[in-house]
This record gives C-alpha cells, sequence and structure tokens, in this order.
C-alpha cells in the first residue's frame, strides 16, 4: 500500500504503472517523464511532498495511486494534512527588515526547463551565502523537499506564490554545528545519484554533422554516464536511430533555435 | 510545431522514385549542353526556330521540371509535414513524363506538327494533372500550413495555366485557330512557365532550404509574403491582358509588380543569408549564391524588354531566355543538387552506421575541387555566351558552350558518384 511517507522513487520502482496515474492527475507531474528528473527528484520527495509541489490533493491522490495498484486497504490518512496551507501567509519579521541588496536571487526554472536537476546549484548557492543573506529562489512549482533539507542546514523558508511563480525565501535562523553540518552533506551526497556527463554543442553544424557527432560520442554513454546535447532544434531523425542502439532522449525547448537534448542509455 | 530542420523525415517518400527524377534530369542538363554545343549556329536570329524551341524544351521539361518534380516530392513531404498521397502515382507519372518530353522535343526538332505534337502535349497535360492532383490530395491533409505550402500552392495554379497554353499552342502549330498572335501567346506561356511555376516553386523553396543549409534564423519573413501577393497580382493581370489588344497601360502595372516582388524575394534571400549562423559558403551555397545574382540580372534585363522595342536587337530574347535557364536556374539547381543529393544518399547509406564505423563527410562524398572548377566554368561560360550572342561571335559562342558542357560533365560526374555509393 502507497501512504504519505512513502518515497515516490520507491513506489514508482515497486509499481510502475503510478507514474501514469501521477501524470494523469496532474500535469505539474509530467516532468516526471523526463528520465534524469525523476531519478533526482523522486528519491527525495515523498507521496505527501509531491501533493503539495502539484498542488493537489493529498487523500484523492492517494486513493488514485493505491487503485492503481490494487490495494484494498482503506486510506487512513488525516484529513488535516490534506487541508494543511502549505503555502505561509505571513511575511516574516527577517525578511521584511532584510537588506535588497543582501537578498540573493536565483532562478532555477531554465535548469528546470533544460532537463536537469537544479539540486547541487542551490545548495552550492547556500554554501556561498553569508549569514546575515537570503536566498531568493524562483521556481515554477514549490520546492518542498529543498524544506526539509535546508531546514537541517539552519534555514528557515517563506514562500510567496505569484500566477505560476514560486518565490521562496531561505534565511537562516539559528546556527548549526560544524559538524552536524558536514555529517549532512555527506549524506546529501549519498542520496543523489551522480552522474558523469557528457555536452556536446552541436549548434554550428549543418545536417548530418549534429547526428554524427552525437552517434559517434554515444558509446560513452552508460548507466552513470548522460550526454546533454545542445542543439539548434530537435533532433526528430536522431530519435529513431538512438532508439536502435538502445539510448532514449528528452528534449527541452529553451528558447527559440535553442533546445537541449539529454541522452540515456535505456535501461 | 517545430520547423523542419532536415530534407529528410519519417514522411520522406521511397529513396529510388526521387532518384529517378534526378538522374533523368541531370541527364537531360548533359544533353541540353552537348545539343548547344552541336547546334550554336542554330542559335541565333528569331527566337521562333524549331531548333530553339526543341532546346528549350530540354531545358525547361527535361532538366528543371524534371528536377522540380523529384525535389517536390522530397521536400513537400518534410516542408509540410505530411505523406505523399500516392507514391505510385509519382512512379507512373515519371514515365508519361519522359515519353511527353521527348515526344515533343523531337516533334519541335524536326517540326513535325499535327498528331504527334498534340498527343505529346496531351501526354504532358496529363502528367501536369497527375501531378497537381497528387499534391492538391496532399495538401488537405496539411496541418500546419506555412509560407512554403502558399507558394507551393500558386505554383501548381500556374503550371496547369502553362500546360493548358502549352496544348493550345502546340495544337495551333498544325491547325491555327488562335485569333491574337501566336507569339504573344507564347511568351504568356513562357512567363507564366518561369514565374509562375518555376520560380514560386524556387522561392518557396528557398524560404527552407537556404536557412536549413546556412544554420540562418531570427529572420522575419514579411518580404516573402508580399513577394507573394505581388507577383501572383502581376501574374494574374498579365494573364488577363494578353487576350486583348490594346493592353499597354495595364502593361505598365503588372509588369513592375512582378518585378518588384521578385525584388523582394531577393531582399528576403539576402535577409536570410545575413543571419547565417554558417559564414562560410561551400560549393552548393556558392552556385546558389550567385543564383540569385543572376536572378537579379535576368530581370532588369526582362524588364528592359517589356518596356523597349527591342526587334531590332534580335538576339535579345535568346539572351533573355539564356540568363534565365543557365544563369538563375542551372547555377540554383547546380548549387541546391550539390546540398540535396549528398545529404539523401547519405542518409540513405551510412546514417544508421554513425558510430558503428567510418562514415564520409557529406563533402567528402563528390570531388569538391572538380565541382569548383565546374562553378568557374560555368561563370566564364555565362557571361561568354552573352558576350557572343550579343556581338554574334561565333568562335567564342563555341568556347563558351563547350565550357557549359564541361561544367556539366563535372556537375554529372560528381553526382553520379554520389549515387554510385
Amino acid at each position: 500500500m502507497i501512504t504519505k511517507d512513502t518515497k515516490i522513487s520507491k513506489m514508482l520502482a515497486q509499481y510502475p504503472q503510478t507514474l501514469e496515474v501521477l501524470i494523469n492527475y496532474s500535469p505539474n507531474f509530467s516532468k516526471l517523464n523526463n528520465k534524469i528528473l525523476r531519478k533526482t527528484l523522486a528519491s527525495r520527495v515523498n507521496v505527501e511532498q509531491a501533493a503539495g509541489i502539484a498542488g493537489v490533493n493529498l487523500i484523492l491522490l492517494l486513493n488514485e495511486l493505491n487503485k492503481s495498484i490494487n490495494s484494498d486497504d482503506a486510506v487512513t490518512v488525516d484529513q488535516g494534512i490534506a487541508e494543511e496551507e502549505m503555502i505561509n501567509t505571513d511575511k516574516p519579521e527577517i525578511l521584511k527588515n532584510a537588506n535588497p541588496e543582501k537578498i540573493q536571487k536565483f532562478d532555477v526554472r531554465p535548469i528546470i526547463d533544460s532537463g536537469k536537476d537544479p539540486f547541487l546549484e542551490i545548495m552550492a548557492k547556500i554554501k556561498s551565502l553569508d549569514a546575515d543573506e537570503v536566498l531568493h529562489l524562483i521556481n515554477s512549482f514549490e520546492p518542498i523537499p529543498l524544506y526539509s533539507v535546508l531546514e537541517k542546514k539552519g534555514y528557515d523558508h517563506w514562500t510567496e506564490k505569484e500566477g505560476n511563480v514560486y518565490n521562496v525565501f531561505f534565511f537562516k535562523t539559528a546556527d548549526v554545528d560544524e559538524q552536524q553540518k558536514e555529517e549532512i552533506e555527506t549524506q546529501q551526497a549519498e542520496d543523489v545519484e551522480y552522474e558523469n556527463m557528457i555536452e556536446l554543442d552541436v549548434r554550428q553544424l549543418v545536417p548530418p554533422e549534429p547526428m554524427m557527432k552525437i552517434l559517434e560520442n554515444i558509446s560513452k554513454v552508460d548507466d552513470k554516464t548522460v550526454m546533454i546535447v545542445h542543439h539548434h532544434r530537435e533532433p526528430m531523425m536522431l530519435y529513431p536511430k538512438l532508439e536502435e542502439r538502445g539510448y532514449k532522449a528528452v528534449t527541452n525547448k529553451i528558447e527559440d533555435n535553442y533546445y537541449k537534448v539529454v541522452i540515456t542509455k535505456k535501461r | 510545431m517545430s520547423e523542419p530542420t532536415s530534407i529528410v523525415s519519417a514522411y520522406s517518400p521511397p529513396f529510388r522514385i526521387v532518384s529517378k527524377y534526378f538522374i533523368a534530369a541531370i541527364s537531360s542538363f548533359v544533353l541540353l549542353n552537348l545539343f548547344l554545343l552541336l547546334n550554336h549556329s542554330f542559335i541565333a536570329g528569331h527566337h521562333f526556330s524549331p531548333k530553339i524551341l526543341a532546346i528549350t524544351h530540354i531545358a525547361t521539361l527535361g532538366w528543371v521540371t524534371m528536377i522540380i518534380f523529384g525535389a517536390l516530392f522530397q521536400l513537400i513531404p518534410v516542408v509540410l509535414e505530411v505523406k505523399l498521397f500516392s507514391e505510385t502515382l509519382a512512379e507512373i507519372q515519371f514515365w508519361i513524363y519522359i515519353v511527353g518530353a521527348i515526344g515533343l522535343v523531337y516533334c519541335f526538332w524536326t517540326f513535325t506538327t499535327g498528331m504527334y505534337m498534340d498527343i505529346s502535349a496531351i501526354l504532358l497535360n496529363l502528367v501536369m494533372y497527375i501531378f497537381s492532383f497528387n499534391i492538391i490530395m496532399t495538401f488537405t491533409r496539411v496541418k500546419n500550413w506555412n509560407i512554403t505550402g502558399l507558394y507551393l500552392g500558386g505554383a501548381i495554379f500556374y503550371l496547369i495555366v502553362t500546360a493548358i497554353a502549352g496544348l493550345l499552342l502546340a495544337i495551333n502549330l498544325g491547325t491555327p485557330y488562335i485569333k491574337i498572335d501566336h507569339l504573344q501567346y507564347l511568351s504568356l506561356h513562357a512567363h507564366v512557365a518561369i514565374i509562375g511555376w518555376v520560380s514560386m516553386v524556387i522561392m518557396g523553396v528557398t524560404y527552407k532550404l537556404i536557412p536549413m543549409f546556412t544554420l540562418s534564423h531570427g529572420f522575419k519573413l514579411t518580404f516573402a509574403k508580399w513577394a507573394f501577393w505581388l507577383i501572383n497580382i502581376g501574374l494574374l493581370g498579365i494573364n488577363t491582358i494578353f487576350h486583348y489588344k490594346d493592353t499597354t497601360f495595364l502593361y505598365y502595372v503588372f509588369i513592375p509588380m512582378i518585378a518588384l516582388g521578385i525584388l523582394f524575394f531577393l531582399i528576403q534571400v539576402y535577409m536570410i543569408f545575413q543571419k547565417r549562423m554558417r559564414r562560410k559558403l561551400d560549393i552548393g551555397l556558392k552556385f546558389s549564391s550567385y543564383a540569385y545574382l543572376m536572378l537579379a540580372l535576368t530581370t532588369i534585363l526582362g524588364s528592359f524588354i517589356a518596356f523597349v522595342d527591342y526587334e531590332n536587337i534580335t538576339n535579345l530574347t535568346i539572351i533573355y531566355g539564356y540568363m534565365i535557364i543557365f544563369g538563375y536556374l542551372s547555377m540554383l539547381i547546380v548549387g541546391q543538387m550539390y546540398k540535396v543529393v549528398p545529404f539523401l544518399v547519405w542518409y540513405h547509406k551510412y546514417s544508421s552506421k554513425v558510430g558503428l564505423e567510418k562514415v564520409p563527410l557529406l563533402k567528402e562524398m563528390f570531388n569538391e575541387k572538380i565541382a569548383l572548377y565546374g562553378f568557374y566554368f560555368m561563370m566564364t561560360a555565362l557571361f561568354g555566351s552573352l558576350f557572343s550572342l550579343t556581338f554574334r561571335n561565333e568562335i567564342g559562342l563555341v568556347i563558351s558552350f563547350s565550357l557549359m558542357f564541361l561544367s556539366s560533365l563535372i556537375f554529372s560526374f560528381n553526382m553520379v558518384t554520389i549515387f554510385k555509393r
């Protein structure tokens, strides 16, 4: 049975059919279609957090998920959790008084859109912050998993939603003892699946050279390695060639004439 | 929907259909140049002579239109994201076309008017109807229209007008019935063919292929839209007034419209070239870019002819025709073929072997060095012919035609090299 504490990654591994349920349930889950994002994001998120991220009702989602795996167990989740307001309303004093120069803006949407997980970059950003600085994170969904991770590092958060944009402010509340901090970091490092990355920029090449360059390097892509291709278009003719050789690709349009193609080995 | 950025897609027809047209067209080009060289003494005087009519039709039917058929069967599915309505019709059409074209050229050459010429013209009409039917049926499935589709739609219309006008002219040679001047009708047939059919295709396809080959983007297609309407209104106007006798005033309206439309097209092409990411022009683009310059020169000459009483410069129409067929059309076709054919063959033969074994680069598919000689020969031949025709210099004409023949041999040698891979 799937509960609110079930990790999404575990659920997807055990019951692959639930992926479809999630995606059908809310378009916000469609990012899970992207294997890289799925692997990195889903391993940190449980069902409750996922429901919060997508802004859907937890109980209804759990019902759907359990239905799909034919679980007869009744869903017994405290109604209160589902109704719990995910977004705080009162702006904390510390933010109201914050010096605008001390607020570091970081828009992670381009990174998400390009099919990558911004987690490492966010952590790097946090690390570079001075004690009195605030990180202003801009994202297209609420980064709930981050809250607990950063909480351990002594950061509190305050989130406001503007249309489809979430503005999340992380600010230091209490000092965390250095040793404890290190422990957390090592633990985090193990949580995220580190992968090697091959980057190719084929934007200056005319067909069929982009395809040639990609296929010539494809043998370097394995279970731990991903290829990111900067392309001037969506490589429609490449997909069947990759398919033939046991690879798959996800393409994200970044802007006109700039696409990022993420190629991974099929499992 | 994403822009098509390659000349191959999942909708492409079998390679054998397209290559058949290309091989027939390339053979016609060599034949055309051989005929010109052997019969250079006939290439003078009034253009309305059997040999010139025969050679012109080798060029327009065997070379230009043949290439266009093959290219469109390949490109329409890619550009408009549809499958061809019928690949069988594309195949059948080819054989009727071969018979019709050879028949018509033979009849002109020997000036056999009457039944045989009429039958050839009817066969050619049949081919154009089959082609148009096939393409229009293909159009009905298109979900995403674009500017190229618009131009191709126009082109189909003028193809039919050209074919019907050609048939009427052929019949008129055997049994005269046209009340207006036969030559006036001939001019209509020729201009609708070159501007309406051939150029509409070229312009529409240019907007897709040149950005593709030069990696150009970020340009607006405003001029392309204006060019379309200017040329079409101009052509329709000319089509209408050609049926009447006193048309001077309207002539002054419609001819400049067409010329302006072509100018707009050229500005659009210039804008596309300006925005290209690939600065260096390879051999295919070198031929092509000079072809666009030749189109500019030809348009100036054409506008001049339209307004000036040129009857005492007898060779002027021949010079004009030569500029159209060799300066503008042949240079462009040769250039585009150097881009399209290596890619198609490469895709067909090598794309599934990349990364597994060594495959050639596109420019290694043919001899680029001799292709460059081919370019210089063609340029020299072009201006040599214009000079020799203007000053009626026979030796100059023989040298120029020989160079053009040589250039066509280099081109076909390279094409055969690619096809044989």
